[in-house]
Formats: C-alpha cells, structure tokens, sequence
C-alpha cells in the first residue's frame, strides 16, 4: 500500500503528470482562498455561538457573503505606508508571508482518488522528505510576521516581533520533536507515506502524547490565542499590524489563516489517520473517487473548528509564561514521546 | 522618568488612546525588553471642569451635571451631590424613596462591576468574557430603565426624594433576572477558579499592599482585596443601610485575582441587599409632606453652610464637599473621586511587571478616567 502512489500510475499517464501537478496546484491556490474565506466566516460564527450573538447575519445568507464585502472593502482602502517605515521590509513582508504559506501548501496533500484500487494522492509535489520540508516553510512564514513588524518601525509592532521570535524559538522545538516521533513510527520523512502508513490505526491512539504537544505547539507556531502574544489587541494594538492597512494587512491576515488551515491538514495527516478509508469504501467506483478526500476534509475542519473555538474560550498567556510551558512542560513531555514512539515501532516492527 | 534612556531600554508611551484604558490617561514606561523599570502616569486629558460647572448651575441643573463625572455610576453621583444638599438644607428624605434609591444604588453597582470585569476579560486576552457581562449588564439597564426612564445618564434623583415612583410590576420583573444573575455569577465564579491560564495571569500579579493602598487612598474593591474592612455602607451608613443586612466582601492577597472575586462577592451581595429592599420596601409618599420638595422644585435657595457627604460608589469612596452661601447655586463643590487615588497606585504597581501585565493590572482596577479627571 505504501509504495503504491508511487510505482502504481499508468504508463500512459506520466507524460502528463506536471501538467496535472499544475492544474491540481492552481486549484488548489484558488480553493485555499476560498477556505481562509471559509475559516474566517466559521470563525466569526462560531465566536458569535459561544458569546451568546449571531456572528454575520446582514450580508447576504447566513452572512456568507460577509468576507466577499470585507474584502472588497480592504481592497479600496488606501494603501498607507508610515513615513518612517523600512520600506522594503514593509512592502514586501505580506507578500513574503502569502508566498511561504504557498510553499507549505504544494507539499501538503489535500486528499486522495482511488480508481480501480489504486490511490493518486492529491499532492502539487511529492517529495521524501515532506514533513522537513512543511516545518521548514512554516517556520520561514514567521520571518514574514517579523518583517512586517520590523518594518513598521513602531515600538508597538517591534515587542510584537520580539514575542514572535521568543516563541518561535521555544514551540518549534516540541513541535519537530512530536514530528520526529511520527517519523521514526512510520519509517518515512513523506507525509504522503506517513498518512498511508497509519491505515485505520490513527497516530493519535498510538502517541497521544505527541498528539496533544503536537497540537498545543501547533496552535502556538500559527500565533493563535492563547499564544497570539504578538497580535495582543489589548496591550501591543494589535502588534505586528498595527502599521497596516488595505490590502497588504488583508495579505497578513490571509496568510494567517491559511497556516491555520495547513496546520489543521498537518493534524488530521500525521495523527488522525489521513484519507485512509476501510478498503471497501476505496474499492467503490464512486466512494472511491470522493470518500477519502471527503474524510480528510472533514477531519481538517473539526481540527479548525477546535483551533477557532479554543480562541473564544480561553485567556492569553504572559510571553514569559509561554517560554515556561514550551522549555519546562512542551519539550520533556515530548521527549517522553520520543521515547515511547521509538520503543512502540520496535514492539510493532518485530 | 528619568531622562536617560539607557542601549537596551525604550520608552513606550501607553495612551492617551490606548484599547487598554477606560479613558484617556497616558503611561510613560521605559522598558527593558519587556520588562517595566519605569513608569510614569500623566492625566487630565479628558478634564471636563465639572467642578466650576456646578458653581454656575443652579442644584437643580447640578444634578444632570454630575450624571457625567462618570456617567456608568450615575446614580451614585447623583446621591451624593443630592445627599450633600439634603444635609445643608435638613431635608429628611421619606422611606420609601431612600430605599428606591438603596435600589438604583445597588443596580448600580451590579452593573458597574459586570462592565468591569467584562473589560478586565478582554484586558487578558479574554474577549467572551466582554460579551457574557455585556448581557447580564445589559438585563440589569433596562430595570434601571424602567424606573428611571434613561440607560446611564438619569438625572433620577431629587433632592428629599426620587423622580419617579418604581413601576407596576417591578419586582415581578426584577426578581428572575437577579435569581438567573445569581446562578450565572456562579458559573463565573467556577469558571475564575478552574481556568489555568485564568489564575497564571491573575494570582500573584499587581499585589497591592494593605499599607500602600491606605497611603495612597485606595478605596472601593481595590481595597477591600487588600483584607481592609472599609465600606461606607457599614462605616458612615446612609440611606437606609443601617436596617439592611448585608456583610463587607474582602480578600486578603490584595492582587488581580482577589480584586475580580471582591467584586463578584459584591454582586451577590448587591443581589442579598435588592432582595431585602423589594421585600421591605414601605408604601408611602415620595417626597416630605408639607415641603416645597418635589419632583419639580422651584428654583431654591440652600441655607449657608459646609458640609461633605460620601457615598460607597461600585469603585470606591465618592465624596463631595459643598460650601453654600445662601444662593440657588453652590458656591463650591469638591469632588472627591474613587479613581483618581486608585490611578495613582498604578505606577508603582506595574514597575518589575511586564506589558502584558500593565494592561491586566489596569484593567483589574475598574476605573473611569473621566471621573478622575472630572
């Protein structure tokens, strides 16, 4: 099963394959946009749920087409760059940050088909070392967030940086460790291999542990509550935007959403099992064509809609407090994981 | 603040327009990183001049003036202005309206410390919890407007009575919406106490300490976590607050965490105390009999004389001392507002704390800058 998305494809296909690879990563590029939309309406809706209102009802039904008129409203906003502001940083950082959310997403496989039996994962690229690859890119979307608040040139924005990189620092380290774990299980640095690997034996049943450091450093490395110390409305005013308006804050603000949407597939791919489906759903002429991507979407939404209500109902950390828990709590336990991932494949693997 | 501003330091001006205040004020900090070593508080950015205001209106027209001094607490404004004057004048005010007046002064001071810890939630990162009080709030101003006929500015009181008599069907209305408030100030309670990252923010930050708040003159719930038992309710009743049974909520540890539960004590016992007031309230006229005192007085003229008169306000001691030389308007008024002290032992607080915690300390104050600056 695991060497099938690779040997399995019909000759008479692999002429055309980076020309599908094409098609698959403009789709995808549009329907990501369509999903940040998605998750930016579910999350108003979901925050009016729990804070006993509506959400948006006005513009158009159930308020859906809400995002369609914000963005047209930060599309005609004017474009104001501070006087004082590093004018390449400041310009080009959202496009910097939209880029290597981009980068992310060509590595990251959104479903799979199943004709006749065989499975064609729903990837732009498929490399063997995936997993390195996607910590990478989301680990460079975080330069993006310091570029823009360097520079913004506001006090304001820059202590939103500087939280930035000290929680950088502290949450990509449990957070590749909980990976690594995954890893050495599976046998594989490909996602693709690591979410076929799993069958129906989820990864979170075998390394709850790392399930649950891997989603607290998760939430923290896409910077939302209680870890979004560099946004802090309150105190920072915003932070790492507080300079930006129009369009380049909506590139921001995308891009932040769309990690959040990435996050979430990396969640339901390395832990909850994939598209994996029982074999004689795949084996169905028709289920098998929209079972397993239905299935990964499904999961990657409750994966979302979790991040988004966890937004509503809890606190924000002290920058300190954050450090604590990533070095002190997030880094033994996954380290505990590490250990009993290492020993639970050598149990299975003999 | 020291001018010097050393390589690894900066000056951070919070304010005047900042999410994180009630109302203009500005903090001057110079941060090390993150960390305050020093800070410095300006304010009169919103100073209205109520005080020379009130010595050009006649008592009558003073009594919308002071609604604004900080128009969340109105009616505490308002029973004291009117109090002081009752004083100078000897007017006794009749049962039935000192214990509206307990009414509305309690409602007040529900409604004040729902708005505050409302606020305190968004402060922390919490923006629900903004939305949860803003509901209860909003429950509590419409009894208010029932009776009074406005959401926050009233000008409800009149000197030896109130304006309106409470509505038919009052208590009928007023009771489910304390009883439903009782079991949701539970689940806050509950919910203050479970929550880690609550408590990680909140205990043991921005401790006040019992001396420091006496010395600078901290009153209301900011004292009150600190373990003093000082309420004007208990220590200088007015009102009819002597028949009512009612205990002084405090806390010792004098921090963030203990400030937010004062003040959720508080609201239950603000609810003990409406449930007696709806249960005891006497029939009986408004205003004395055989007075000039009325819903419209005419223009009157108040004997000369000085007097203070204070009132326990949802944030402390509100105090205001009148001088009168005879004439329908008040040769001078004081006033002496609950946050201008309680602004003042911020500086100190905040210095060695963060800027996260600048905010939650700020915000857990519940204050009014408007007032402070009048």
């Amino acid at each position: 099963m695991v060497e099938s998305s690779i040997i399995a494809i019909p000759e008479s296909l692999v002429p055309f394959f980076p020309f599908l690879r094409g098609i698959l990563g403009l789709a995808l590029i549009g329907a990501i946009f369509v999903g940040a939309m998605g998750a930016v309406w579910i999350e108003r809706k979901l925050a009016g749920d729990i804070q006993r209102r509506y959400g948006p009802i006005r513009v158009g039904k159930f308020g859906l087409l809400q995002l369609v008129a914000d963005a047209i409203k930060l599309f005609t906003k004017e474009d104001i760059i501070p006087r004082n502001a590093d004018k390449l940083l400041f310009k080009n950082a959202p496009i910097f940050m939209m880029s290597s959310v981009f980068l992310m997403l060509v590595a990251i496989p959104v479903g799979a088909v199943f004709i006749d039996g065989v499975e064609y994962p729903l990837a732009v690229t498929e490399m063997d070392i995936s997993v390195l690859y996607i910590e990478a890119m989301s680990a460079i979307s975080i330069f993006g967030i310091f570029m823009m608040a360097y520079g913004s040139n506001n006090k304001y924005s820059l202590l939103g940086a500087f939280r930035n990189f000290a929680r950088m620092v502290g949450y990509e380290v449990p957070l590749g460790i909980s990976m690594i774990a995954v890893v050495v299980m599976t046998g594989s640095l490909n996602i693709v291999e690591i979410s076929q690997a799993q069958g129906l034996h989820w990864n979170i049943f075998l390394q709850p542990l790392g399930a649950i450091v891997f989603f607290i450093a998760l939430m923290a490395d896409m910077g939302r509550l209680p870890f979004d110390q560099n946004e802090s409305e309150e105190e920072l005013v915003a932070g790492w935007v507080t300079e930006y308006s129009g369009m380049r804050f909506g590139l921001g603000f995308f891009a932040e959403y769309i990690h959040m949407i990435l996050g979430s597939f990396l969640v339901a791919l390395l832990f909850l099992g994939g598209w994996n489906v029982p074999t004689f759903i795949s084996d169905h002429a028709v289920l098998g064509l929209i079972a397993p991507t239905g299935f990964l979407l499904l999961k990657t939404a409750l994966v979302l809609c979790t991040i988004v209500m966890l937004r509503w109902a809890v606190p924000r950390y002290r920058i300190d407090q954050v450090v604590d828990l990533s070095w002190k709590r997030l880094l033994p336990l996954s380290l505990i994981n590490l250990v009993w991932a290492v020993g639970l494949g050598l149990y299975l693997g003999a | 603040m020291e001018e010097f501003v050393g390589s690894d330091e900066m000056i951070l001006h919070l304010g005047p327009q900042h999410p994180m205040q009630p109302g203009p004020f500005r903090l001057n900090l110079k941060l090390k990183g993150e960390t305050v070593v020093d800070a410095d508080l300006e304010i009169g950015f919103i100073h209205k001049g109520i005080e020379k205001i009130l010595e050009n209106r006649t008592y009558l027209q003073g009594i919308t003036i002071v609604d604004r001094i900080c128009y969340l607490v109105a009616l505490s404004n308002e029973e004291c202005f009117v109090g002081c004057v009752e004083k100078l004048a000897g007017i006794e005010v009749p049962e039935r309206s000192q214990y509206i007046r307990v009414i509305m002064g309690e409602l007040t001071r529900i409604q004040s410390h729902l708005l505050g810890m409302g606020e305190f939630g968004e402060f922390i990162g919490f923006v629900s919890m903004f939305m949860y009080t803003i509901k209860e709030r909003e429950e509590i101003l419409s009894l208010i407007d029932m009776v009074t006929g406005a959401r926050i500015t009233h000008a409800y009181l009149r000197f030896g009575g109130v304006r309106e008599d409470l509505p038919e069907g009052f208590k009928e209305k007023a009771l489910p919406v304390l009883n439903s408030l009782k079991k949701t100030i539970d689940d806050y309670e509950e919910m203050f106490h479970t929550d880690s990252i609550y408590r990680e923010r909140t205990v043991g930050v921005g401790t006040l300490t019992a001396d420091s708040a006496k010395a600078l003159g901290v009153s209301g719930p900011a004292l009150r976590a600190t373990g003093v038992d000082f309420d004007i309710r208990k220590a200088e009743p007015y009102l009819v607050y002597n028949d009512l049974d009612f205990k002084v909520c405090t806390e010792t540890a004098g921090d963030i965490f203990a400030r937010i539960q004062v003040r959720l004590n508080e609201i239950r016992e603000s609810i003990y105390i409406l449930e007696q007031c709806l249960d005891q309230i006497p029939s009986g006229p408004l205003f004395p009999e055989n007075t000039p005192y009325g819903r419209r007085t005419p223009v009157m003229r108040v004997p000369a004389g000085e007097v203070f008169h204070r009132v326990e306000d949802p944030r402390g001691e509100m105090g205001m001392y009148m001088i009168s030389d005879g004439s329908d308007k008040p040769y001078r008024v004081k006033v002496r507002g609950p946050f201008f002290p309680t602004l003042q032992a911020l500086p100190p607080l905040i210095i060695g704390t963060t800027v996260a915690d600048v905010a939650a300390i700020s915000g857990s104050m519940d204050g009014c800058t408007s007032e402070a600056d009048r």
